[in-house]
């Protein structure tokens, strides 16, 4: 068991390592200084950027693909749960009873709604024309380290696996599409300072304020 | 590597900033931004949706970047950059995207899908694939920066003879049209044509304003061909006459990619030349109302009016509530189209298209989706703050038989200031009465 652990271990310290080497390159790149007079305001466009602006009603998209919207939400929540999960492993036979449960019917269900994007990747004309075979790769794989995981928790058999998979799923993380994870950020807090310096986002910015 | 490509290829790495990387790296690749394109909405396929034509560039950026695309280049479709590529990237960046953002609002990770669009217009601009109206255009405004005593003398007889039609209109004897003014408080800069100079020059007038007009037009084709040392060197000559004139203020008449260029990236491009304030005519328009310094009947337009939020004044510049104040003041019967503000459609006529005569078929098509919307409104005058947005939507007009009045929020208050005398254009009795388009149910 303790080599499958080792394993998990030194996958997640590549993935971590490798994600590290993806932040310091895109860092390394330069940063444009906005000299422009500023409209609204640039940390309130940040905020809105990672909280009321992810939500499914703020925009027009996630309200017209609303269960497309939320299958990812699920998704997603259910990866980090696995992440998190797996981390623990050694302390499980420590977990009170109702948090192991919770953690399996928050995993069961995050391995269902990948399974479900996987599909939809094959199924779904527009998004068979923009997946890569990455794509694929990358939303079998993370359906997979969920669903062995959240099985890990209540059948001992899958507990190797779960090791396995979960070196793999971590040390590909850097390789391919699932370094987005890091990008993310990146991305919505330039979305929030380019949106907020602008009066755009947060919404209701009053007439009079609009007029300074 | 041929010296285009090489060209190119130098000119992505130049741009390749922590903005720019992270746009190329953060699409997942969910396709949720397909239908906040107007081109996808008016045909929906595959290679309308934002994140398809961004993979464009960025399978050939994995291809230069990413040494698992480079070893496993069917795993992520990576592409070394040859003349096939760079033309199809051309055509995609100069006739499939406007440039709105309106896909970057609705991405859930806020990809900045024009950021690289315009990537690819400055590569196809240094490499030469670049449409060769827009360089021109670009090139003639610089040379006319360079001399503009050329043509000075034309243009000041014209703006004699706008002053006896603005005399005429306000019934105001010591009604002026001053050019090169020292000192004065506003230069206003118009776009080519009386119709961006004799509204405003109404409206300037009655307020009292300190202005002067500027001699140069407000547009900027440096901007749609995204290559920065063109943008700069025609913004250059508005810059200088500033600084010469010593205003305090640079007004920008109603136009879209001009208002964004010298609010947004000159005070970046000119860092310590440039200490004005820039502010739009639709800005001015607003204050004047607010602070009564122009006096406008609530009842003068009594027709169903409404607004067309041009891209880059409302997503892309925070113009929001300004030209609906102004409207609320003076029309009876306001009319939003769904959606609006941020989320509106783009026309589809941005991003330089407009002037691109071999894509009009594309660009009518592509500009379904807004006629639609205003059809839908039922209401019979389309108000645009912006020039494209008005040539666009009057060809759509034209297209889709919407039986609609175009026109800019300026002539629309001169019409509500009720002068003894209509703005040209507008001495038709019936243009703006509440006459109605049957609104499909």
């Amino acid at each position: 068991m303790l080599i499958f652990q080792l394993l998990a271990l030194v996958g997640l310290a590549a993935g971590l390592f490798g994600i590290y080497l993806r932040y310091a390159e895109t860092k390394r790149r330069a940063l444009p200084i906005d000299k422009s007079p500023v409209k609204g305001n640039i940390p309130h466009g940040i905020a809105y950027a990672f909280t009321t602006g992810m939500m499914p009603w703020a925009k027009e998209s996630t309200r017209i693909h609303l269960i497309a919207y939320l299958r990812g939400i699920g998704f997603h929540i259910g990866i980090f749960t696995a992440i998190g999960t797996v981390i623990l492993s050694p302390l499980w036979g420590f977990l009170p009873p109702l948090l192991s449960s919770t953690l399996f019917w928050v995993l069961i269900p995050g391995a269902l709604l990948g399974a479900a994007g996987g599909l939809m990747r094959l199924a779904e004309h527009n998004l068979r024309g923009l997946s890569l075979p990455d794509d694929h790769f990358a939303v079998w794989l993370t359906t997979l380290f969920i669903a062995v995981t959240g099985l890990g928790l209540v059948f001992e058999a899958f507990v190797v696996p779960m090791y396995i998979v979960s070196a793999v799923t971590f040390a590909y993380i850097p390789l391919g599409k699932i370094r987005h994870c890091l990008y993310f950020f990146f991305s919505r807090t330039f979305f929030g300072k380019f949106f907020g310096r602008r009066a755009v986002f947060p919404h209701g910015t009053p007439y009079r304020e609009a007029l300074k | 590597m041929t010296e285009t490509i090489e060209l190119a290829l130098k000119t992505l790495e130049a741009q390749l900033n922590q903005p720019l990387e992270t746009a190329l790296e953060a699409c997942a690749r969910c396709g949720i931004c397909a239908e906040a394109c107007h081109y996808y909405r008016a045909e929906p396929k595959v290679e309308h949706i934002p994140a398809y034509r961004a993979e464009q560039l960025r399978n050939v950026y994995r291809y230069e970047h990413d040494f698992i695309s480079r070893l496993f280049p069917v795993w992520t479709r990576a592409k070394k950059l040859d003349e096939t590529t760079l033309a199809n990237l051309t055509e995609i960046a100069f006739s499939q995207c406007t440039l709105c953002r309106r896909c970057t609002v609705n991405c859930p990770l806020g990809v900045d899908t024009p950021l690289m669009m315009r990537a690819i217009r400055a590569m196809a601009t240094a490499a030469g694939t670049a449409p060769e109206i827009l360089i021109m255009l670009a090139d003639a405004a610089i040379e006319k920066g360079k001399d503009p005593s050329f043509y000075k003398e034309m243009f000041l007889e014209q703006i004699a003879d706008m002053e006896k039609q603005l005399r005429d209109i306000t019934g105001d004897e010591n009604a002026t049209i001053p050019v090169e003014k020292q000192g004065a408080k506003i230069l206003y800069v118009p776009l080519a044509g009386a119709h961006t100079i004799l509204p405003p020059a109404v409206v300037f007038n009655a307020a009292q304003e300190d202005w002067t007009l500027s001699i140069f037009e407000a547009s900027n084709y440096g901007v749609f061909l995204a290559d920065v040392n063109r943008a700069k060197q025609v913004a250059k000559r508005i810059v200088d006459e500033a600084n010469r004139l010593g205003v305090e203020e640079i007004v920008i008449s109603e136009c879209g990619h001009a208002y964004a260029c010298y609010r947004w990236d000159v005070p970046n491009w000119f860092a310590g030349q440039f200490d004005f304030k820039v502010r739009s005519l639709i800005e001015v328009l607003a204050g004047y109302i607010s602070d009564g310094k122009i006096k406008v009947d609530p009842t003068a337009i009594p027709g169903s009016v409404t607004y067309h939020d041009s891209c880059n004044l409302a997503r892309n510049g925070g113009l929001l509530e300004e030209p609906r104040y102004v409207l609320k003041s003076i029309v009876r019967d306001f009319r939003e189209m769904t959606p609006n503000k941020a989320e509106a459609l783009c026309c589809g006529g941005g991003g330089g298209i407009v002037a691109l005569a071999e894509y009009a078929e594309r660009r009518i098509a592509a500009g379904k989706p807004k006629a639609d919307q205003i059809k839908s409104t039922g209401a019979r005058t389309v108000v645009a703050a912006c020039e494209n947005c008005r040539l666009q939507i009057g060809d759509l007009n034209e297209h889709y038989n919407l039986n609609i009045h175009v026109t800019a929020l300026t002539d629309l208050v001169v019409q509500a200031m009720r002068l003894p005398k209509p703005l040209p254009g507008m001495e038709a009795e019936h243009l703006f009465e509440g006459e109605q388009v049957e609104v499909p149910r």
